[in-house]
């Protein structure tokens, strides 16, 4: 065997970079994309800002806006840029040369994750402007929340393109996470409300530990309600983090094994 | 667009085209371990590629398959530096199943591949740098502009050609900053190429590149990858034109139902197929005898000959129309065509 000269080509990186602003650049035209991604967080703050009533503390706000930003935007919208990129025969010719099979999928969820941080980011100040902003009892776990919330959601996505064969059908084929992991996460009601055995599978869904992380570094208030602190608030964070893990390792493993480049022929 | 001057160059190329030196290096299928003739120096077009140069590409009893249907069934060539290879064949027949195997985009269900000594797809990080390819479809994102389109990829590239230069090269020049969605099939095809030789491949895989474009660009296209073989590039490439096939490459393979039925050189590959000879015959004029070596396809007025022995036959054939005196009408004799060798296998059942 041959061995073949190997010069020094661009950094991992500067590959990535090179997608993910052609990509973002691509976003950017897609006017109807951009009104949505800045229409979103404003309605939500404005909906709490005349609705919400007083009993509505600015930190929930921002951890439900985190959960639904993650559901809604990262995960759905990915679902349906990667499915599309593939049919479009996209996926294909970026492996032809050469960024790695990582690299593509790392350039092309770039904008969706940047629109992300964005819209996260809005409501945090929108918070801030209405006044209803507290201190975070430790900022390195809501930060910890989204970032491993994202990783999960970008390879939940490319596991979700396995079974999801046009863009449109991606309105059926997420419903599982979209509707039931979210149902179940938190958000919308406590989990303490649910039986023992029902709530245990709930903390095994993957937007859960996600929404109790947040709510552990923005409160410092466990699933069921107790509040902690100090080296309490990281004990009670394990189990959350390490649902977050096995989850990218699950999907990352189905993505590695069954993901497909190209449409079916 | 290729200056005049390089334009004029590649005519005297052309007519070049059948020397004795070259043809005997070109001959045939090699045995991979028996170093082929060298060319002569004096007549041979190209930088002659060293005696001992390993096959850029190798295919070894290639298959593919996809659940129950086998797209290629036990496919074998091998291309060196400086030679083009073409695959040809109807649709379906196989070949754009091969080249992914080639283009490390999919795994061969048997055989086995090699680019450059490396496996394309196991080894794919160390042989990519030196792999050019452009698939049958481009799939690119039609709202980038087609200098953005060019300079996102050189960004993922070691040695990229400068822009300009990638541009320039297919004529794109004053199409900078169109939108890749408002370009004609043949422009966008012309943007695959740029794209394919952007990274100065040493070994280029094209999968129908001149499909959809006029004669004017497909010289251009013909006139790129001769420019890269001159260089020492490797080429494979599909295509349904036999003209294309003729012009550009040095061996041919005719593939059906994932086998290759033919391959040689185009004059190889027209041999395989009997010469034609054709008259017509005035009427109360005896027939003619029929030679040994003769396939008689019509007969009667009109007459028409097969055979394999054309020269021979056909003094025959003269001698004895002289000696009765006998006019033979629109008579014509003609070597087999590629095109007919290619009707021929590609298509039978």
């Amino acid at each position: 065997m041959t061995t073949l000269p190997a010069p020094a080509g661009p950094s991992s990186l500067r590959r990535i970079g090179a997608l993910a602003t052609a990509e973002t650049r691509l976003l950017a035209r897609n006017r109807t994309a951009v009104v949505n991604s800045v229409l979103m967080p404003l309605l939500l703050v404005g909906f709490v800002a005349v609705v919400g009533g007083d009993g509505m503390l600015g930190v929930d706000l921002l951890v439900a806006a985190a959960g639904f930003t993650l559901v809604f935007l990262t995960y759905y919208n990915l679902v349906t840029t990667y499915v599309a990129r593939r049919e479009d025969l996209v996926l294909q010719r970026m492996r032809t040369g050469e960024l790695t099979d990582a690299e593509v999928l790392a350039g092309t969820a770039a904008p969706t994750l940047l629109v992300t941080a964005v819209q996260i980011g809005l409501v945090a100040v929108g918070v801030a402007v209405l006044g209803r902003w507290t201190a975070p009892v430790d900022l390195l776990l809501p930060v910890l929340a989204v970032l491993l919330g994202a990783v999960v959601m970008v390879v939940l996505a490319t596991a979700s393109t396995v079974f999801t064969r046009t863009p449109e059908s991606a309105q059926i084929t997420t419903l599982p996470v979209v509707m039931g992991a979210t149902a179940l996460s938190g958000l919308f009601f406590p989990l303490s409300v649910l039986p023992e055995g029902l709530a245990t599978v709930a903390r095994l869904l993957p937007l859960t530990p996600v929404v109790e992380l947040l709510q552990l570094g923005v409160a410092g208030r466990t699933w069921n309600g107790e509040v902690v602190a100090g080296a309490e608030l990281w004990w009670a964070a394990l189990a959350p983090l390490g649902v977050l893990l096995a989850w990218t390792a699950i999907a990352g493993f189905a993505t590695a094994r069954w993901f497909r480049w190209a449409p079916r022929r | 667009m290729p200056a005049p001057g390089r334009r004029q160059r590649q005519g005297c190329a052309r007519e070049e085209r059948p020397d004795p030196g070259r043809r005997a290096h070109r001959g045939g299928r090699r045995d991979p371990s028996v170093a082929p003739a060298p060319p002569s120096p004096a007549t041979s077009r190209r930088v002659p590629p060293p005696a001992a140069a390993p096959p850029a590409v190798e295919v070894v009893d290639l298959h593919r398959r996809y659940g129950d249907f086998a797209a290629v069934r036990g496919v074998s060539f091998d291309v060196r530096p400086g030679e083009v290879s073409a695959l040809l064949g109807v649709n379906g027949a196989g070949k754009t199943s091969a080249l992914e195997v080639l283009e490390g985009l999919a795994p061969a269900s048997g055989g086995t591949v090699r680019v450059l000594g490396t496996d394309p797809r196991r080894e794919r990080a160390a042989v990519r740098r030196h792999l050019g390819v452009q698939l049958q479809t481009s799939g690119l994102p039609g709202d980038l502009t087609v200098a953005e389109t060019v300079r996102t990829w050189a960004g993922t590239l070691t040695a990229p050609r400068p822009v300009d230069e990638a541009l320039a090269q297919v004529d794109l020049t004053g199409r900078a900053d169109v939108r890749v969605r408002s370009l004609s099939g043949g422009e966008r095809r012309r943007l695959d190429l740029a794209l394919a030789l952007l990274g100065r491949p040493r070994v280029l895989v094209l999968d129908e590149p001149t499909t959809g474009l006029d004669p004017e660009s497909r010289r251009t296209v013909w006139g790129l990858v001769r420019g890269l073989v001159d260089d020492g590039a490797a080429v494979v490439l599909t295509t349904h034109h036999l003209e294309e096939a003729e012009e550009l490459a040095d061996r041919i393979a005719v593939m059906r139902a994932g086998r290759i039925v033919l391959a040689g050189t185009r004059e190889e590959i027209a041999e395989s197929q009997p010469a034609t000879i054709r008259f017509t015959l005035d009427d109360g004029a005896p027939q003619p005898p029929v030679p040994a070596d003769v396939e008689v396809v019509g007969a009667g007025p009109r007459v028409e000959w097969h055979t394999r022995a054309l020269q021979p036959v056909l003094a025959a054939l003269l001698a004895w129309a002289a000696e009765h005196g006998v006019v033979l009408r629109g008579l014509q004799a003609r070597a087999a065509s590629l095109e007919q060798a290619f009707l021929a296998v590609a298509d039978a059942d």
